[in-house]
């Protein structure tokens, strides 16, 4: 497992894309220690290893896919109701290299 | 009394025999809605509600259509047309959807009544009620306004024990309706994953997550299930199980009811008062049937926790994703698209969400996917399969809701603890398998409510629905609000 | 010491399904920005995924096309990053069970066929467009979620032109099956790839160069060859290769840098927790197969079988879009197939060609064209009648034998006719038998020329020939 350190958490909400606080980093890494303890305890559950992964509450598989049938797409406007940069019917961004 | 304080049923009742009018109604909840102290509303549609009202007086009342004229609030993560929805975060900002949440069009096509949004804890990520962009929500029963009312359904809760309106939709991840209904002095339920559709509820972990809802009867939340449950074609994975009546109109005999009490949460309560209605109800409950112990591994029971963390986190991350202020929510310019997305995430998010979504990350990372989140997913399933298998040797399984009354604000932190680990954290077994599960009232401290859980097996919503309506007649709690409250002994 | 390439591709092919992997919008290449854009495109918050049926039947078609094994069991994952082309920043894709396995195809290289093994197969969405303008950039939702399948070969390239062959054979494949319009100077169908160098007879793999943004099959060919020899000199002088991805710039013929690869992306894959895992029937499976349109290559191996036609022009008429069918159309007219098959290959594409016309807008029916065919066979008209035949039916699109007997072209079939005119010849030639009995073949195409030049070229050769040769045996 990664250690955890400030730089870590650093790189881990720069790539998040947003910035914290020292002061924020410093409860993060308190909640870390709290937390890992209770990590901890899932490794010593009998028979962890051995269980499948569960995503879904239930296990279940469908036979069922969507046909490929087109609706009525947004209108333009509703498209871009929403959006705060917008040009010439499309979102506009700094240019991206 | 105002009619507004009587059950869906019984408001039904006085529409039909006209003795108050859908106006009326509307125009009592939104006059209560504008004077609350609780902060329980991020937008109140007095416009709309109003004109919706009038039309509906135009028609006659269908007698087999209970939710006629009913006001009623959603939580303000269910996506509503041109109705701005924030899920109390600033990152959403103005945002206006286009299209209605599936449960907000069933419940309009019924003829009930939105007359606002309410708050929640940001993006539905904390059970205290205290981190929406809004602020504070208030427990309504507590008029110094000292206690929370929980999370992160918080202003729906509050609105329904507040006494605005007799019922809210909410959403519940972890305990998030089923929680602070035990605050409340509520009925919470969250019906089996896949009951009811979930387009439309703006996510926080798609696996965990359930349309919930509170009412202030069990008879009201069958009702509400009649509308709201089936299959919807824009959720594919909501469930092709034919749907049940829910009209809850006959008796289940208790004695033919198998009950189970959680022996690992019930051991780490402290509160006397919480312990002693609790031994009471199972004593009562014993009268006609008995109630068993049921143990399980404490570590399991601990584990349910983090792994809830791990799971609901990193899933949070990644629904979240698509706020980043270039389609919707405020934009910032910058220099560069990193920049744009950064400012408006920097801005958009609290503290706590940025906390939540780093461990998502982290719990995620290459390194640490194999001893966190895919072993959260293994232990997921350890506590879903022992879960389940009491669930099919029992009909209910039985605990207090929580470990004691809400707690006091300044005691409250949202920051992980280790505190009451099993009693405060348990429910989320029920989101890990996808049980129906409802929280009713069970007793009250010093005028604060405090409530009992009941879950049963999947899709077995019927059946818990009757076992809870004998609950309610044993517990005697039925229909309390802070206009009718019978507590406070 | 010299040095062997390892190249590995992926390849991306846009499926042409009607609607996007995972919403309802439509797909209309050629729409307005933001009009082909439903709810969950814009990623708005509660919307979610509904696995398109077709792009799954396509994915099957294409792994069988490869010989690929099908997961019948398919599962979804989240690939998260943040981009700005990606509205829900996460890509929804099948990290852990690709739908397709352990694959091949086969290329010729020097006249011998290499197998080139395939690692997987797998589904996933398109990004949205972005535009670049000199300050800014605009963003077009309408390419967002559109079907993808990627193809990952294993690293068993050796070579630009290995390489060129094996993109060439894929868009072959996926135009065939008809299940992408497989073009790269369009986008349906890109290719990375990716490049190092060994010395020969070493199973050790080298510093790994990526190539993005290849605009054409030509050009990955180039962009390959090019890096070799730039990595070549590199490693011959000692130097050691950077771990980067590098684009081919055109105008320049060779590969540029793009950016130094620090430490790898961790995508964070996760299962998709809004799509349940799909069971495929056999049925389903067998019926997606079924269904998929001939493939290259046994419909060269039928033509040339059911159709007697040349490989060569068989090439030509399947590698034609729509000549195939056309040709299949009008072999349902007539049984002369390898005159149809020459007919279209000069007159109908020399046509085609300088009006600069696709088939699908050739003007005539397909019956017409057989009887056309026949008259010319049959040497009711000549050849030269044929192309003034040809040029009427062209503009008229009427039966050849209306338009042959409106011209007035009739061969003179009358065999004392004939006969005199021979004789004529012969008399007027008096040296033609004997040089005809010592062996010189040559006079019976001078008489025939003879009788020509007498008709303008209206008797029927066939009749002629035959009465030549009575004559001279005589």
């Amino acid at each position: 497992m990664k250690e955890i350190n400030k730089d870590v958490l650093v790189d881990a909400s720069n790539r998040l894309l947003f910035k914290m606080e020292d002061s924020e980093y410093e409860t993060l890494l308190s909640e870390f220690d709290v937390i890992q303890k209770q990590f901890e305890i899932m490794g010593h559950i009998e028979g962890v290893d051995e269980a499948k992964p569960m995503t879904f509450p239930y296990d279940i598989r469908i036979d069922y896919l969507r046909d490929d049938v087109p609706s009525t797409p947004l209108a333009k406007e509703d498209v871009l109701k929403n959006a705060g940069s917008v040009k010439d019917g499309q979102i506009k961004l700094p240019k991206v290299v | 009394m105002h009619f507004l304080d009587l059950t869906i049923r019984e408001i039904h009742e006085a529409l039909l025999a006209k003795k108050v009018t859908v106006s009326e109604l509307v125009l009592e909840a939104l006059k209560r809605a504008k004077n609350n102290n609780y902060n329980a509303f991020e937008t109140i549609l007095e416009e709309e509600a109003i004109k919706k009202a009038q039309e509906l007086d135009k028609l006659e009342v269908p007698a087999d259509n209970y939710l006629f004229g009913i006001p009623y609030v959603a939580k303000d993560n269910f996506s509503t047309k041109d109705i701005e929805t924030t899920a109390s975060s600033n990152i959403l900002k103005g945002y206006k959807p286009l299209f209605n949440a599936t449960v907000i069009e069933k419940l309009n096509e019924k003829g009930m009544v939105l007359i606002g949004k309410t708050t929640l804890d940001e993006l539905a990520m904390g059970g205290t009620g205290t981190s929406g962009h809004k602020g504070i929500t208030y427990n309504p029963y507590d008029n110094s306004h000292t206690r929370l009312v929980g999370g992160s359904s918080c202003g729906s809760a509050a609105a329904v024990s507040g006494a605005i309106v007799p019922f809210a939709l909410g959403s519940d991840t972890g305990d998030s309706v089923r929680k602070p209904a035990s605050f409340a002095g509520l009925v919470g339920f969250k019906p089996t994953w896949g009951r009811i559709s979930r387009w439309g509820l703006f996510p926080f972990a798609p696996s965990l997550d359930h349309v919930a809802y509170f009412t202030r009867s069990v008879d009201d939340a069958g009702l509400i299930l009649n509308c709201l449950s089936g299959r919807d074609e824009k959720d594919f994975t909501s469930s092709l199980k034919p749907v049940n009546n829910y009209d809850l109109n006959h008796t289940v005999n208790l004695k033919n009811i198998k009950i189970g009490e959680i022996c690992g949460v019930i051991d780490s309560i402290t509160d006397k008062n919480v312990l002693n209605d609790f031994n009471n109800l199972v004593e009562k409950l014993n009268k006609e049937t008995k109630v068993e112990k049921v143990n399980f591994d404490t570590k399991l029971l601990e584990s349910i926790y983090p792994a809830y963390v791990v799971i609901s986190c990193a899933e949070a991350t990644s629904n979240n994703a698509n706020l980043d202020g270039i389609k919707f929510g405020p934009y910032y310019d910058g220099k560069t698209y990193q920049d744009v997305m950064m400012q408006a995430r920097t801005n958009g998010f609290s503290e706590l969400i940025k906390r939540r979504f780093v461990i998502g990350s982290y719990c995620l990372m290459r390194e640490n996917q194999e001893e966190l989140f895919l072993r959260a997913q293994r232990v997921r399933r350890l506590i879903v399969d022992a879960f389940n298998e009491k669930l099919d040797e029992y009909d209910v399984l039985i605990a207090p809701a929580a470990p004691s009354i809400a707690s006091l604000i300044n005691n409250s932190s949202d920051k992980l603890s280790s505190e009451y680990l099993i009693a405060d954290n348990y429910l989320a077994y029920a989101n890990f398998g996808g049980q129906p599960s409802i929280t009713i009232p069970l007793g009250f401290e010093n005028g604060m409510p405090f409530g009992v859980n009941l879950t049963s097996k999947i899709f077995n919503e019927e059946e818990l629905l009757y076992i809870a309506k004998e609950f309610e007649k044993i517990l005697g709690f039925k229909n309390l609000s802070i206009n009718n409250m019978k507590g406070g002994k | 010491m010299n040095f062997e390439a390892v190249i590995g591709l992926e390849i991306h092919v846009e499926l042409k399904t009607k609607t996007k992997m995972f919403s309802d919008a439509p797909i209309n290449f050629n729409d307005e920005p933001n009009t082909d854009v439903q709810l969950l495109d814009m990623a708005f918050p509660g919307t979610m995924p509904r696995v398109n049926k077709e792009a799954v039947r396509f994915a099957i078609r294409m792994c069988n096309a490869l010989h690929m094994e099908i997961d019948k069991e398919i599962w979804f994952d989240r690939k998260n990053y943040f981009y700005s082309d990606l509205p829900k920043g996460f890509q929804i894709t099948q990290q852990f069970k690709p739908i397709g396995k352990e694959g091949y195809l086969e290329i010729e290289v020097d006249g011998k066929l290499k197998k080139i093994e395939i690692e997987r197969l797998h589904m996933e969405e398109d990004t949205c467009k972005q535009l670049h303008f000199s300050d800014y950039s605009l963003l077009d939702y309408n390419r967002a979620g559109v079907p993808l399948i990627e193809i990952v070969s294993k690293p068993l390239m050796r070579s630009g032109e290995e390489a060129r062959k094996y993109v060439d054979k894929i868009r072959e494949l996926v135009t065939f099956a008809n299940v992408s319009d497989g073009k790269m100077e369009e986008g349906s169908l890109r290719c990375d790839v990716n490049i190092s160098l060994r010395p020969y007879g070493s199973d050790k793999f080298g510093t790994k160069v990526e190539i993005k943004n290849l605009n054409s099959i030509a050009n990955i060919e180039k962009a390959i060859d090019y890096e070799i020899k730039r990595q070549s000199e590199l490693l011959f002088l000692g130097k050691s290769i950077q771990q980067e991805t590098r684009r081919y710039d055109e105008a320049k013929k060779e590969t540029v840098l793009m950016r130094v690869k620090t430490d790898a992306a961790d995508y964070k894959y996760f299962v998709e927790p809004n799509i349940f895992p799909i069971l495929l029937t056999d049925e389903f499976v067998q019926d997606a197969i079924d269904t998929c349109p001939e493939l290259y290559d046994a419909k060269l191996k039928r033509f040339i079988s059911q159709y007697q036609l040349e490989e060569v022009d068989a090439k030509i008429l399947i590698n034609n879009e729509g000549f195939a069918d056309f040709f299949e159309k009008t072999c349902e007219f007539s049984k002369n197939f390898v005159a149809i098959s020459k007919f279209l290959i000069s007159d109908v594409m020399g046509y085609l060609n300088k009006e600069n016309l696709p088939i699908s807008s050739f003007p005539v029916d397909c019956k017409y064209i057989a009887e056309m065919v026949d008259l010319l066979k049959s040497n009711e008209i000549n050849s030269s009648q044929g192309k003034q035949v040809f040029a009427k039916l062209l503009v008229e699109n009427k039966s050849p034998l209306l338009i042959k007997e409106e011209l007035g072209f009739t061969l003179i079939n009358d065999e004392d006719a004939i006969l005199n005119i021979i004789r004529r010849v012969l008399n007027e030639n008096p040296t033609l038998i004997d040089d005809f009995k010592a062996g010189k073949t040559r006079v019976q195409g001078f008489i025939m020329g003879q009788v020509m030049k007498e008709t303008k070229g209206k008797v029927n050769p066939g009749v002629a020939n035959k009465l030549i040769l009575q004559e001279l045996n005589k």
